[in-house]
């Protein structure tokens, strides 16, 4: 029985550990991989809260805030739906945010109404979460949404002719299906669709796949970290880039915490997405500042602490409209259509979708007079709406 | 004699005395801290329902392992089968619990039979490589046909009815949990009976020493063969119980990481006795969510510490601890 004493022991910890706090405190549920491969990406989601709270306060109408993380590793949604029923039932948040993998976030929308809880997605980007749940509100981007402008640009330049490498898996195929369509009523062609496994190490093939297809360009795209390093080093040394075939892809590919890993051979890419860190405003230099210091180290600031950040000011927007009291029918429709200028630009809430409207800016990775490479905007399109929801 | 020489199956061998009582007890025990879970800890039932989906998986894998000496890092596979198979089920309309529980067994069974088919060909580190292929295999069907199983976005969009059209799977998770203990007591009460058959008894036998059952003129194969379809109709059911309480399937119900946990969680209980299943999934559960709930951010280096501890104080698992320190020595009692 002695591992059941200590359990008692831990378990009764715990509970005490969250009676102690105050009445009137406002509590919000985070729930994001801070551990494991993904750790990164929480560790943003934690910066973007943080930097939004440090900025406007601890508290809203005289209603203390606080957050409460949960750990969720990888995509577990069984591991999901129970961390989001605690959270509503035991610790009794009135907001759940977070949520970085797509079918985390499936798992809980069916809980939202009963909890009587709105979720903030702060990532998970498949069009679909939204028609689950009229309680969810999203401020990161979709596939779609960041992917369709490339089409205009590619036959803007010149591309007539394009070949598709994307990983099989939900987000690479979503990639895949929106560059096609916007690409092909922008009159282009796409002469040939690769699905590479997602555990695809030796890229020399499908590069000899690319030049064998005489495309002009190859859209990529593969699951940001040691997939993308290896694709685009085998785009480099297989010569391609000498060739003249040029690289698109959704800024995934690119994000600030894997550029120095990528090194010159991600000079000039040409990516499309809704942040770059060094988006230049007012309102981003406030944000950076304030979320590096929260991060520790600049260098791994990247896109999803901006959706934390916009998706904490959703919902501070949504406890002043509430005054503390638990309503998430209020709160959410309290949010649609609000709009805001955001650190990557001007951007607002789709009364009818309750996803994000914002800019995506076409860039190139380039360097700065410090030697350092970034994402640079080169061009705006804005006010984007979610084109994979414009027909569910 | 062989027993002699062979001291470190002893937890494996029938106990003899008082055996039926025991087993009684040790089910009426299940279902009483089944119940005590209920009332200790409402708030946290999504976890429970889990805890008892885990335990099936942590189950089945025993009677691979722990029955049989079949070394397998793919039980998942069986898992995840159950709980697409009642994942699509349920969205192609069929809503009755109990029916999407048995769909989830059935199919689980026939990945039971697949792959044990495909396993028992090879032999030692072979076979173990062959069920990390076999997880794999399953993984990557399951991403591709993503018309049918939502690929890695997950199966979403299950409305499960209420049971006995009267209890209804809600946010508090009650009819749920109260399902999971009811089928997971079950279960444990029907596997106690398997093991303790004479089929049990060879399978026993033959994790001992396959050549000498062989030479006693028993067909190995297609014993190893019927637990495996056992334990697919017992890892399907944890499955199809996991779906039906999530209301989601993901891809990581066929991961290896998940048979990867399900073996640490048998580790930690105890090989080779049920209990050892239950109670390694409990341990493992209950500790990851606690720490993880204080620490969010470094609580895996706590998990890594806690088995290492595990192994190196009670290598036969802390079932095997706690069955050591409630039985009195048993010194003069062996041959």
């Amino acid at each position: 029985m002695v591992e059941k004493k200590l359990l008692g022991a831990a378990l009764g910890a715990l509970l005490l550990g969250t009676v102690a706090a105050s009445a009137d405190t406002i509590k919000v549920g985070i729930i994001g991989p801070f551990s494991g491969p993904f750790a990164l990406q929480g560790k943003n989601f934690q910066a973007g809260v943080e930097a939004f709270m440090a900025l406007n306060g601890k508290s809203v109408k005289g209603h203390d805030v606080e957050i409460i993380y949960r750990d969720l590793p990888a995509a577990n949604p069984a591991q999901s739906r129970a961390l989001a029923q605690e959270l509503v039932v035991k610790d009794k948040v009135q907001y759940l945010g977070g949520v970085y993998f797509t079918p985390d976030a499936m798992a809980i929308t069916p809980l939202l109404k009963q909890a009587n809880t709105p979720l903030v997605i702060f990532n998970a980007a498949t069009s679909a979460i939204m028609n689950t749940s009229p309680l969810v509100v999203r401020t990161s981007f979709t596939t779609a949404q960041t992917t369709t402008p490339l089409g205009k640009v590619a036959v803007d330049r010149g591309i007539k002719k394009v070949i598709t490498a994307v990983s099989d898996y939900g987000p690479g195929v979503d990639a895949e299906v929106a560059f096609k369509k916007a690409f092909e009523a922008a009159g282009g062609q796409v002469v040939e669709a690769i699905r590479m496994p997602l555990n695809t190490n030796d890229f020399s093939p499908i590069m000899q796949r690319v030049r064998d297809s005489k495309a002009d360009a190859v859209f990529a795209f593969l699951p940001s970290g040691p997939t993308t390093l290896g694709f685009v080093k085998a785009y480099n040394e297989t010569g391609l880039r000498q060739a003249g075939i040029k690289f698109l892809a959704p800024g995934d590919l690119t994000q600030e915490s894997d550029l120095p890993a990528l090194g010159d051979g991600a000079l000039g890419l040409l990516t499309s997405f809704h942040y770059a860190v060094a988006h230049d405003s007012p309102e981003n230099k406030t944000f950076v500042d304030a979320a590096s210091k929260a991060i520790g180290s600049p260098e791994q600031l990247s896109f999803p602490a901006v959706g934390a950040y916009d998706g904490m000011n959703v919902i501070y927007k949504m406890m002043e409209a509430t005054d503390g009291k638990q309503d998430a029918e209020k709160a959410v429709a309290a949010v649609k259509g609000l709009s805001w200028t955001s650190p990557r630009g001007p951007v607002s809430i789709d009364p009818e979708t309750r996803h994000v409207t914002q800019n995506i800016y076409l860039r190139e990775v380039a360097k700065d007079s410090a030697g350092k490479a970034y994402n640079k905007e080169i061009e705006t399109f804005a006010n984007q709406k979610d084109p994979g929801l414009a027909a569910p | 004699m062989q027993i002699e020489a062979d001291t470190r199956s002893i937890p494996a061998l029938p106990k003899h005395r008082g055996g039926a009582w025991r087993d009684v007890a040790g089910i009426l025990l299940i279902a009483v801290a089944g119940a005590a879970g209920y009332f200790l800890f409402p708030d946290s039932l999504a976890l429970l329902t889990r805890v008892t989906a885990l335990a099936m998986l942590a189950l089945s894998l025993d009677l691979v392992v722990g029955y049989c000496g079949v070394a397998t890092l793919g039980q998942a596979a069986l898992f995840g089968a159950g709980a697409y198979a009642a994942g699509i089920a349920c969205v192609s309309g069929v809503t009755e619990p109990l029916s999407l529980l048995l769909i989830g067994a059935v199919a689980g069974a026939a990945a039971g039979l697949v792959m044990g088919g495909i396993m028992l060909r090879a032999h030692g580190l072979a076979q173990l490589v062959l069920s990390i292929a076999i997880v794999q295999l399953f993984h990557e069907a399951a991403n591709k046909a993503s018309s049918y199983t939502g690929g890695s976005d997950g199966l979403a969009g299950l409305t499960v009815g209420p049971l006995f059209g009267i209890f209804a799977f809600d946010l508090w998770g009650r009819t749920a949990y109260l399902l999971g203990v009811v089928i997971l007591v079950a279960v444990f009460a029907a596997l106690k009976f398997v093991v303790a058959s004479p089929f049990g008894m060879m399978c026993r036998g033959i994790k001992e020493d396959p050549i000498r059952i062989r030479s006693m003129g028993a067909f190995v194969s297609p014993v190893l063969l019927k637990m495996f379809v056992i334990s697919g109709a017992v890892a399907g059911t944890g499955g199809a119980l996991a779906a039906i309480s999530t209301q989601v399937v993901g891809l990581d119900s066929v991961s290896f990481e998940l048979s990867a946990n399900a073996l640490v969680m048998l580790v930690l209980g105890g090989i080779g006795t049920l209990y050892g299943a239950i109670v390694g999934t409990i341990i493992f559960m209950a500790f990851e969510h606690v720490v993880s709930a204080i620490n969010p951010f470094h609580w895996m280096t706590m998990v890594g510490a806690l088995l290492i501890a595990v192994v190196i104080a009670a290598p036969r698992g802390l079932g095997g601890l706690v069955a050591r320190l409630w039985t009195p020595s048993r010194h003069g009692e062996r041959p």
